[in-house]
């Protein structure tokens, strides 16, 4: 395979004040047009690693304190702020959950598109402005011409994530990270822009992180999948070895928590217990609290291991013996 | 916007009308008797009588007011008391000594406050913050006065650079009217200067913090545009307030600095005619003073509504 676009090593994040990362040595790579999810509940660090890698951590009194981000072989963790802007909404662009909040309200949304191709391409005004146009025909929105105009109040919720979404794409980055985007929608709504974030990044060719906790989502715009818990990846293999053969403990209790359609249950199965408070992180698997597996060996942080080609899972008690659905769902 | 100002315009009609009662009736309710102020040592009944009759002082109450106020309405705020000069003529003569140390001292705070809010919350918690924080609670704490005199001791005793007090109308010759007001509207704007510091760091350390400040960053653009363009446009939204208040604060007259600085505005006027009774004048003034501070808010909501759009809707 081709040299990947992203190989991140490492990385790790802290909040001032405590010694325990947020974001413990979280390593994958990515290459051209692939689509990795990273899936995890909320507060795992999976909204971390991606603003760390635009530099867009909220410092003080978060750090990265330690890894590598190797983007086009360049670092970006070591990359000075300037380089740094550069790259970001050309090379690399960035979609948040929050389409209310992310747009500013005092702007018109022609004009805050408009604004990032100017800043990368160097064209005029209304070069500008006509790329903004040709985006919001592109994401779909109705009467684009009249939109540009419009401001962010103006628009639905899905409206005003597909004017993120042109943004975003406006450079055709080569890399699109996208923060739960669907998260803040109506259900119909997610569907349709799952589905015209996958056109667009087949026509772009362009590889996206798409960070999210839905698992729907994951089987239908994964390539590969990094589970994360507690600021760590537990487990990270493709999309077919996460859901056919999931083998970290929390991977498979995710598994079962997920309803199946046209089976009734009486009650979904949880995982007992909660991710750790930061504070309080506990040293070796910080699963172990939750691992009906845990043993003594817990103690100690568990190493990535390669379970099949691509599929690496950190857990000491891998490979688990069969009929361990069971007793997880027990 | 211009039937929102129109609809603005026609609700400040009965604070106005409100405002014409307070003044009127609050000021009868004062001890002294103005007649007795205007005839000085000659008590004599007879020449107090023929006062009360020609300012019909008789009348009753209401007839009183509403013989000021349809006066009013045509321009006529009556005369002086002391001094037999038609009101209206004594305000024309003040209001635009007032009006230029206002805006010289609007745009000095301006010019100081905003800049140092900006660049204290993006320093937030540094050094810088911590500097600007203390320049700005001595601008609070040092009083106008003291301020003053310091001044006119440093910059015109000791230095001469500028004069110490006094006043030349615009017109006549701008250039030396702006140095003879640049103290005074030094000394009040730096007060300001601090009440806008304190308000503009506080909105931008909101923004700051804002979702959509973090997608600006994420397009890659530069601090500077991202601080001036995406932060600031949201955050002067409450400072625009801020500003025009303080606008109309300032045109209700700056009596201690006008008094230091000898300066013939509303501040010593409304002093000279409290002391006096002189009635007429204190109505006029207490007026036309409410109906700037009415224009002022109204002026603040319409700028309120251009910075932002999502009221320009409603």
């Amino acid at each position: 395979m081709s040299a990947p676009l992203l190989d991140v090593k490492g990385l790790s994040v802290r909040i001032a004040g405590t010694s325990r990362d947020l974001v413990a040595d979280v390593s994958f790579t990515l290459h051209p047009g692939e689509t990795l999810c990273v899936v995890g509940e909320s507060g795992c660090g999976k909204s971390l690693t991606a603003l760390s890698l635009m530099g867009l951590l909220a410092s003080p009194p978060l750090s990265v304190t330690g890894g590598e981000a190797l983007f086009d072989g360049r670092d970006l963790l070591q990359m000075p702020l300037d380089q740094l802007q550069a790259l970001r909404g050309d090379r690399m662009a960035m979609i948040f959950q929050e389409p209310m909040t992310s747009l500013n309200p005092a702007l018109r949304v022609g004009d805050q598109i408009a604004e990032s191709v100017q800043r990368h391409q160097g064209v005029s005004a209304k070069a500008a402005r006509a790329r903004a146009l040709e985006m919001l025909r592109r994401v779909g929105i109705p009467a684009p011409e009249s939109r540009l105009d419009a401001y962010p109040h103006n628009l639905s919720g899905g409206m005003r994530q597909r004017v993120m979404i042109a943004m975003a794409l406006a450079n055709d980055p080569a890399l699109l990270l996208a923060d739960e985007p669907t998260t803040a929608l109506d259900v119909t709504i997610q569907a349709q822009i799952l589905a015209l974030m996958r056109d667009l990044q087949a026509q772009s060719g362009s590889a996206m992180i798409l960070i999210t906790h839905d698992l729907g989502v994951v089987a239908e715009m994964a390539d590969k999948v990094a589970v994360m818990y507690a600021g760590r990846i537990v487990e990270f293999g493709t999309v077919a070895q996460i859901f056919e053969d999931p083998q970290h403990p929390y991977t498979i209790g995710l598994m079962s928590s997920m309803p199946t359609l046209g089976q009734r249950v009486a009650r979904l199965v949880t995982i007992p217990g909660v991710v750790p408070q930061a504070s309080q992180m506990p040293p070796g698997c910080r699963f172990a609290s939750r691992c009906p597996f845990a043993n003594a060996s817990c103690a100690k942080t568990p190493d990535m291991t390669e379970v099949a080609t691509g599929h690496r899972v950190a857990c000491w008690q891998v490979p688990l013996e069969a009929g361990i659905d069971q007793r997880v769902s027990a | 916007m211009l039937s929102f100002i129109g609809r603005r315009l026609l609700v400040a009609i009965p604070t106005i009308v409100l405002i014409s009662v307070l003044v009127f009736f609050l000021q009868k309710l004062l001890p002294g008797d103005p007649v007795l102020a205007l005839a000085g040592e000659d008590r004599n009944p007879e020449i107090l009588e023929f006062l009360r009759e020609k300012y019909r002082l008789n009348d009753p109450l209401y007839v009183q007011y509403f013989n000021w106020i349809g006066n009013a309405l045509t321009g006529d705020l009556g005369v002086s008391l002391r001094t037999q000069q038609p009101v209206l003529t004594l305000l024309a003569e003040k209001l635009p000594v007032t009006f230029q140390l206002a805006i010289m001292a609007l745009v000095i705070a301006v010019v100081i406050g905003v800049p140092a809010g900006i660049i204290s919350a993006y320093h937030k918690g540094t050094w810088i913050d911590w500097l600007a924080n203390v320049v700005a609670l001595s601008g609070l704490s040092v009083p106008n006065f003291w301020l003053g005199i310091m001044m006119i001791l440093l910059v015109s005793v000791k230095l001469g650079w500028l004069p110490a007090s006094g006043y030349q109308p615009f017109t006549d010759d701008p250039l030396q009217s702006i140095r003879t007001m640049l103290m005074p509207a030094f000394v009040l704007g730096t007060g300001l200067a601090a009440t806008l510091m304190r308000h503009t760091r506080s909105a931008m350390l909101g923004v700051l913090q804002s979702d959509y400040v973090r997608t600006a960053r994420a397009k890659g653009l530069s601090e500077k545009r991202v601080v001036m363009k995406h932060a600031l446009r949201n955050a002067l939204v409450p400072v625009v307030t801020v500003i025009t208040l303080l606008f109309g604060e300032l045109l209700a007259g700056a009596v201690l600095t006008e008094q230091i600085f000898t300066i013939p505005g509303f501040g010593k006027l409304v002093v000279d005619a409290v002391f006096n009774r002189d009635y007429a004048v204190v109505q006029g003034i207490v007026l036309c003073t409410a109906i700037a501070f009415v224009l002022m808010n109204i002026l603040s909501d319409a700028l309120y509504r251009v910075l932002n759009p999502r009221m320009s809707d409603q």
